[in-house]
């Protein structure tokens, strides 16, 4: 049984992990070899920040080499990492608290199971391009011209999924320190 | 008075519509296994959009030296040598760009790389240019020319869909070889320059693996990624093979018997195939005869291999016949039919 303080520090290892990982996914995270140091700014204008690679993947303004490791900048993409990672958060909080007080909020099973599906979405959003290249599945290829559109769906998802946790008697994230039991 | 109007118009029209679009030169006739609607119809996202993977359209270059700084030896490239000019392009590079619109040797040419396929091809481009369509056929990049709008899937080199429909393009020759086998013969070739492509890229990083050693995507018996039309069990999927096509066979040669015989043949029909081993940038070159009329190995003894490619007296009236690397799975995907020279039949 999860207790206050993991409620709190897993959704945030979560949230955090979960945005590395899709800004890896996109590529706009990478390692890279040999180690270098340096810096790029491209000129940042509309139309550039603007400019989709992809179904909601957006042109990087800058370019950052940072030893083994190299960060494409692309405020958009930035943005879009932040507000799934920050949703997978609450989210991922909701669900602990939830499952930690079953009587005293009104979550059925069926309904915390029903939480899952928006994880996977957002699961699928960052990472069904990988595993299409990394695992060799040409099913899912096929589908590859989809994939971008599981970003605003993901968002959708686990929005709803968070509206429905308040109701159920989620308390939010930042009122619930401390508290034992639902509002 | 009004037919000296319409005359007026029909001359003025063409020259007020600027200069004429000039096609990429025609090609000849390359075998097709299925028609081109079929090919479009089997074509399908590959995930970024059109141009989503920016050509390079504005290449700039540096000195070797300049690019050894930064490519080991053993990196692969993509090389040009055309009319007394030699040009490297960093796999690293192209895999971020698979198109570069450049000119060599004072002719205009598209310099293609596929990494889904370990594909690159040369082709004359006019003075049009060639872009990523964002589309796949059998996993291999299709291309659109820029005026047209037609699609070309590259290891095609024929339109499947558009206005020049059915058109083959000219291609020439590219080389798949590593930065030290190209420097090696090459002494005095340029290198496109990572700082100035045009756009931002992770140059130091491969999205699929890596060839320096062979890693990820680009390993023998990794799965592939997308459907394909045809599928074969005979080599590992990811295995190269130089394939080589007319217009009426398609021919994949296993490297390693090539290596191993140094030279292999193919007797068609309509003609004869001499397929030579170039140990020096670990390719091949073909050369297509009239039937019975190709050299006897014997002749081929004194053979030596200069920056323009093979030099023996017993080659002169062959006529030269382009061919590329390929991973077996999309060779097979594209020419189900093929003939396979392995060494051990003609």
């Amino acid at each position: 049984m999860p207790t206050d303080r993991h409620r709190h520090w897993l959704p945030f290892s979560c949230g955090i992990g979960y945005a590395v990982l899709y800004l890896y996914a996109i590529g706009d995270l990478a390692p890279a070899s040999p180690a270098a140091w340096d810096w790029r700014l491209a000129p940042v204008t509309l139309e550039r920040l603007l400019d989709m690679r992809a179904p909601f993947r957006f042109e990087p303004v800058a370019i950052l080499d940072a030893g083994h490791a190299v960060l494409l900048l692309s405020p958009i993409n930035l943005l879009l990492a932040a507000v799934l990672a920050g949703l997978m958060t609450v989210n991922i909080h909701g669900a602990l608290y939830l499952r930690s007080h079953p009587r005293a909020c009104r979550a059925s099973r069926l309904g915390l199971a029903a939480g899952t599906a928006p994880a996977l979405l957002a699961g699928g959003a960052c990472c069904a391009p990988s595993l299409v290249l990394l695992l060799g599945l040409p099913g899912l290829g096929a589908f590859a011209g989809l994939f971008g559109w599981l970003v605003p769906l993901s968002i959708a998802a686990l929005g709803l999924s968070r509206i429905r946790q308040r109701r159920q008697g989620a308390p939010s994230l930042v009122r619930c320190r401390g508290r034992a039991v639902c509002p | 008075m009004p037919c000296r109007i319409v005359s007026i118009l029909l001359v003025c029209l063409p020259a007020m519509a600027g200069p004429a679009i000039a096609a990429p030169p025609n090609g000849p006739p390359l075998v097709m296994t299925s028609s081109g609607d079929h090919y479009w119809q089997a074509s399908l996202s590959g995930g970024p959009g059109k141009d989503g993977i920016p050509s390079i359209d504005d290449p700039n270059f540096v000195p070797a030296a300049q690019a050894d700084e930064w490519l080991a030896a053993g990196s692969r490239i993509i090389g040009v040598y055309r009319n007394g000019e030699a040009k490297a392009y960093p796999q690293s590079i192209l895999v971020w760009h698979e198109i570069v619109n450049d000119t060599v040797g004072g002719d205009r040419l598209s310099v293609t790389y596929c990494p889904l396929t370990g594909t690159a091809l040369g082709f004359l481009r006019g003075t049009t240019e060639f872009g990523v369509s964002g589309r796949l056929v059998n996993s291999n990049l299709i291309m659109y020319d820029r005026d047209s709008e037609s699609h070309w899937p590259q290891i095609l080199a024929s339109a499947v869909e558009g206005p020049r429909k059915g058109r083959s393009l000219h291609q020439v020759r590219v080389f798949w070889t590593t930065w030290d086998r190209w420097r090696t013969r090459y002494p005095d070739t340029k290198v496109l320059s990572k700082e100035q492509t045009g756009h931002l890229r992770s140059y130091r990083s491969d999205p699929y693996g890596g060839y320096n050693p062979r890693r990820g995507y680009y390993a023998e018996q990794s799965p592939r990624a997308f459907p394909v039309m045809h599928e074969s069990e005979r080599y590992p999927p990811k295995r190269e093979i130089y394939g080589f096509r007319t217009g009426s066979v398609a021919v994949a040669v296993d490297r390693a018997a090539l290596a191993k015989h140094s030279v292999l043949r193919h007797r068609g029909k309509q003609a004869d195939f001499l397929v030579l081993h170039d140990p020096g940038l670990g390719t091949a070159w073909v050369y297509r005869g009239e039937p019975g009329e190709l050299p006897a190995d014997e002749a081929l003894r004194d053979l030596t291999f200069t920056k323009g490619g093979p030099r023996n007296e017993a080659l002169s009236g062959l006529v030269a016949a382009p061919g590329f690397e390929a991973m077996w799975f999309a060779w097979y995907a594209f020419y189900p039919d093929t003939v396979v020279l392995d060494g051990n039949a003609d």
